[in-house]
């Protein structure tokens, strides 16, 4: 494949002493797809030549963006996460999943947890959001029933779409009929996240959360597909309702730029999309503006727990957003590849694992299993 | 030639920090840059003062003292040790000044004592030349430990510059504005509505006129609907039950992030606050912004900031409508007028903080009654008198820092208007510094404030 830029000159040719026990010595890649919602993410994991491994999840990827890792990392230390964050920045889904399971293999070949290894942990638990999935009323107050019982406290549910002809009155009036039928639902003391979808265009957006900003909710996320200054300060200028955007943001700039400006009160980079390390990174950008960082997911069990790493390493984490596949099928299988990890709460709270690396034991058997493809 | 003193290293025990009489070898040490720039170099000590010698005037200082005063911990916080210096002069007068800084009262007094070659020898008449010197002069500008002693040796050269002139440090500023003295207000905390109307009588009765509050949780940076509702909540129960003529305020404390003040600050409009204080962390200006764009709400700041400097781009671009800047902080009386001047020209009124002892209170009551844009004054104290206001009383001489008839009165006396003994002092010995009580949240992580 040709190349479409140099290899950085900030970064040395890999270490030529191939004996260090770190040395990537080979690369295996599953293209995972859950049996019943057809989710699809990439499962990678490194192998050093003192026998260390590591696992990472990333967003679906391609067979040549595989080979194009494995071009990259074999030969080079597992330390070397900032020359892969710099080398694979075309591919970003491929990317995090090579730069987590680097970060796993260092957690499991030094014997801690990975939040320990990136100098946390910060808190104790981990506040968590429930991705409720559902296409109609009776569909997501099921699932939220559902996840209540699983211990989850906070809710993320989709924006009711939009018939055309509708007043914006009328759609204020069904998104709120829908706000209160899922409250009821979930009970007291609980809280929702409205997702937009990108949906939105900005004028409706803050027409939208202007009205219901005194239910407060906990945020409005991702209201709209335009993300410049133009656009978002239509709603972040008029609005007290916080926003929060990025789950197709796979650099550091943008953030910059959108919280330079003002415009988003929740960074929500997507765990498919970019490393821990990455996320770190755009983190710290968003502490020296007072705004909070809770990573989107809509992956697998793997990406679920690199980000409860993640938040266990932040100072300004607030939620991560936990898929809840509502088929029993995709669950089951979730819960296989990770040896019986089960994505839920108590209170509120997912619990941090006390175990090196990821903390889990990833079920090889069980990931072919459930692969389009394994590289 | 002057002679110099050496600084002997701080004497953890007894309170006062005294200079050691080892000779040091001056000229040989000291102000000799090191970037091998071709500039002249200061010879004297002072630096620079021997071009003064025809022009300014015969008093000179001789000797600084730091005392370090511990109260009991049911009394007042332990992170807070009161920092006091006392600058002596070759004419009989002395000076006082505050430099206490919350938990880092060691830091505060040793940095005094770094200030020493500086201060020692010059002549306190020249108040802008010496504020210069230590902070331009630091060459690392600003900074709460550099800035709280500046403010402690600037208090104390400012209550010499009174006294030697026979005049309260108001009158040398231009005041007072209004001779009835300062117009202050308490702290306060009020959980109930009963709470909150049986403070109102009290405060009617005591002639206060304004009262300060704080929020009842900590926050994070997005909030649920339960702590936001909790905290609007408390707020209007406090406007209930202390009825329309009460000013409030109420202290945020940097808690809430922007995202979250906005939201806040937005639903207590029709309560009519005095001011929300520090909706959220001061270090970014525009974040800050972002919550003064979507409300009418008052909003102030400026405990934290340093120098005139440090407000500057607060007022240019338009966030707060009240500024509190702390004297014992700030740089003291010179800075502290600086950002009055500052804040005046844009329209923006003062309410500065004080949170530590009653030197710095004092003070800062001369700069109030100066300025033409004052609002209000604050000070750690409550409605009813507590047990610190005896130790205070005891210290100063005089009931200070409490209000008659909602005003503090005016110091009448020369320089900052009272004399401390040092033996009084000794009641109180230096017993080290406690951290800032930090706070957490729920699942353990750290609470801003």
């Amino acid at each position: 494949m040709k190349k479409l830029w140099r290899d950085s000159v900030a970064f040395a040719p890999a270490a030529t002493n191939g004996d260090h026990p770190l040395v990537i010595t080979a690369l295996r890649a599953w293209r995972v797809r859950e049996p019943v919602s057809s989710r699809r993410y990439t499962v990678i994991k490194l192998e050093a030549k003192g026998g260390a491994f590591g696992y990472g999840e990333g967003g679906p990827s391609v067979a040549s963006d595989i080979a194009e890792a494995k071009a990259a990392v074999l030969g080079r230390t597992a330390s070397d996460a900032e020359f892969i964050r710099s080398r694979l920045c075309g591919s970003p889904n491929v990317e995090a999943a090579v730069n987590n399971a680097m970060l796993d293999l260092l957690g499991r070949s030094t014997s801690v947890p990975i939040y320990q290894f990136l100098g946390g942990p910060t808190r104790y638990k981990v506040r968590v959001v429930a991705h409720i999935e559902g296409q109609d009323e009776q569909q997501l107050s099921s699932a939220v029933r559902q996840a209540r019982n699983r211990g989850f406290l906070a809710f993320a549910f989709p924006i009711p779409s939009r018939d055309a002809m509708w007043r914006m009155q009328a759609y204020v009036d069904v998104i709120r009929k829908r706000i209160d039928l899922l409250k009821g639902v979930a009970g007291p003391d609980t809280d929702f996240v409205l997702d937009a979808g990108a949906t939105l265009t900005p004028g409706d957006a803050s027409f939208i959360a202007t009205a219901l900003e005194r239910i407060h909710l906990l945020w409005l996320d991702e209201p709209t597909n335009v993300l410049t200054y133009d656009a978002l300060s239509r709603i972040t200028d008029e609005t007290v309702m916080p926003v929060g955007l990025g789950r197709n943001i796979h650099d550091v700039t943008t953030f910059q730029n959108l919280l330079r400006w003002g415009c988003v009160d929740i960074l929500r980079p997507s765990m498919g999309l970019n490393s821990i390390r990455q996320i770190r990174r755009m983190a710290a950008v968003a502490e020296t503006h007072y705004v909070a960082v809770g990573p989107h997911h809509a992956g697998g069990p793997l990406g679920t727990l690199a980000a409860i790493h993640l938040a266990a390493s932040l100072p300004n984490f607030f939620a991560q957003q936990v898929p809840q596949p509502s088929a029993e099928r995709d669950r089951a299988m979730r819960a296989e590849i990770t040896s019986g990890y089960q994505e839920t709460a108590k209170d509120g709270f997912a619990e941090l694992i006390n175990k090196p690396g990821l903390g889990v034991d990833v079920n090889e058997q069980a990931l072919a299993k459930y692969s389009e493809e394994v590289l | 030639m002057i002679r110099r003193e050496f600084l002997g290293t701080l004497a953890a025990s007894g309170g006062a920090l005294k200079s050691g009489m080892a000779k040091s070898k001056v000229q040989s040490r000291a102000f000799q840059i090191g970037c091998g720039c071709d500039l002249e170099l200061a010879s004297a000590t002072p630096p620079g003062a021997n071009v003064f010698e025809n022009v300014g005037s015969k008093l000179r200082i001789t000797n600084m003292k730091v005392f370090g005063i511990t109260l009991d911990e049911k009394i007042a916080r332990s992170d807070r040790p009161y920092v006091f210096v006392k600058l002596e002069t070759n004419q009989g007068i002395v000076g006082w000044g505050e430099a206490t800084l919350e938990g880092k009262a060691s830091a505060a007094m040793a940095c005094v004592n770094d200030l020493h070659d500086f201060i020692v020898g010059s002549d306190p008449m020249q108040s802008e030349h010496l504020y210069q010197l230590m902070y331009i002069g630091s060459f690392y500008r600003g900074g709460p430990v550099l800035g709280s002693a500046i403010s402690g040796i600037d208090q104390a050269i400012w209550d010499i510059r009174g006294k030697v002139l026979g005049m309260p440090v108001y009158q040398l500023l231009g005041g007072p504005v209004d001779a009835r003295g300062v117009r202050g207000y308490y702290h306060a905390q009020a959980w109930t509505l009963e709470a909150a109307k049986e403070l109102g009588d009290v405060t009617r009765k005591a002639g206060v006129t304004a009262l300060k509050f704080q929020l009842p949780t900590y926050m994070e940076w997005i909030e649920t609907n339960a702590k936001l509702t909790r905290a609007v909540k408390s707020m209007e129960t406090i406007r209930e039950g202390l009825g329309p003529d009460i000013d409030f305020a109420v202290d945020f404390h940097a808690k809430p992030s922007p995202s979250v003040a906005a939201i806040l600050v937005r639903e207590i409009e029709p309560l009519h606050l005095l001011f929300a204080e520090e909706v959220c962390p001061p270090e970014n200006v525009r974040a800050m912004q972002r919550v003064a764009k979507r409300s009418t709400t008052p909003l102030a700041t400026g405990e934290r900031l340093i120098a005139s400097y440090g407000f500057n781009e607060l007022i240019e671009l338009g966030v707060v409508d009240v500024l509190q800047p702390d004297i014992a902080h700030v740089g003291g009386i010179t800075a502290l007028w600086k950002v009055a001047a500052l804040a005046d020209a844009a329209g923006i009124r003062m309410a500065p903080h004080a949170c530590e002892g009653p030197i710095g209170g004092v003070a800062s009551l001369h700069v109030d009654a100066a300025i033409p844009n004052f609002l209000c004054q604050e000070i750690c104290g409550a409605v009813q008198s507590k047990e610190i206001n005896d130790v205070w009383a005891d210290i100063m001489g005089f009931p200070a820092m409490r209000m008659v008839d909602g005003r503090y009165p005016l110091p009448q006396k020369p320089g900052l208007g009272f004399e401390i003994q040092d033996a009084v002092l000794k009641k109180y010995p230096f017993q080290g510094t406690r951290p800032f009580p930090p706070a957490f949240h729920a699942d353990g992580s750290l609470a801003a404030q």
